[in-house]
């Protein structure tokens, strides 16, 4: 009978499903879950370190953080109702201005916290509308109603100068929340 | 508790400290909530040289006892 250690393949390997045989190929031993454990550690270690980067760059330039000043509207253009997209404060901060009812209007950010997708104006159940998931949000101050999203919108301040809107700043969300 | 299990376990609730920080973290920064993010993404680091002393000690330990 032939010896099972001296067999190229190992009898219980020879069949045609489970015959792969490479060395350690279906063991994790204890020492190697526990260092890929610590190299997971470390990756996660070194993935939030652009995220304090990006966060220490922001906190020293808060102070002298400046907003253009951009027209969105002639409000003679528009009716209540209405809502315009438009970009801000960088060109690919996509914006949605909502002229509410007369005299209130207000402005958002409209990528949704949950996952970026773009909000839209739902006219008829006044609220801001994320398609992706169903997120809603308040228009009157940007919280989060109903869905995936958790977090306000970061609302645009405005202002009314000589019949016309102008977006002038974002808010943080300290001041929102 | 047995030796051999407390090296894994530990590693194990580093391991889930780092994903919930790194998870923090970026909720944080999304958030604007700068400060917040520093201190995370500091607690992150920090976990990782632990894990690695986690690690270190437990191979001593066996070495030791000789397995």
């Amino acid at each position: 009978m032939e010896n099972e250690k001296t067999r190229p393949i190992p009898l219980k390997d020879d069949n045609y499903t489970h015959n792969i045989n490479r060395s350690n190929e279906r063991s994790l031993d204890r020492r190697s879950f526990m260092k890929t454990m610590v190299g997971a550690a470390g990756l996660f270690a070194a993935s939030t370190l652009p995220w304090g980067a990006l966060a220490a760059k922001e906190l020293m330039s808060s102070s002298s953080k400046s907003y253009p000043t951009q027209k969105i509207a002639n409000l003679s253009d528009i009716k209540p109702g209405d809502a315009i997209e438009f970009a801000y404060p960088g060109e690919h901060d996509s914006a949605l201005f909502v002229y509410v009812k007369e005299k209130e209007y207000k402005a958002y950010q409209n990528a949704c916290t949950h996952l970026r997708c773009p909000v839209f104006w739902d006219r008829d159940e006044k609220e801001l509308l994320c398609p992706c998931h169903h997120g809603k949000f308040d228009i009157a101050t940007g919280n989060p109603l109903a869905g995936p999203p958790r977090r306000p919108l970061p609302e645009i301040v405005l202002q009314e100068k000589d019949g016309a809107v102008y977006a002038v700043g974002v808010k943080k969300y300290e001041e929102q929340l | 508790m047995k030796s051999s299990y407390r090296g894994v376990i530990l590693l194990a609730l580093i391991l889930f400290a780092s994903i919930v920080c790194t998870q923090y973290t970026v909720n944080m920064y999304l958030a604007q909530r700068y400060m917040e993010v520093l201190l995370l993404s500091g607690a992150t680091v920090v976990l990782f040289p632990l894990a690695w002393m986690v690690l270190r000690k437990d191979q001593r330990d066996r070495r030791e006892q000789g397995k």
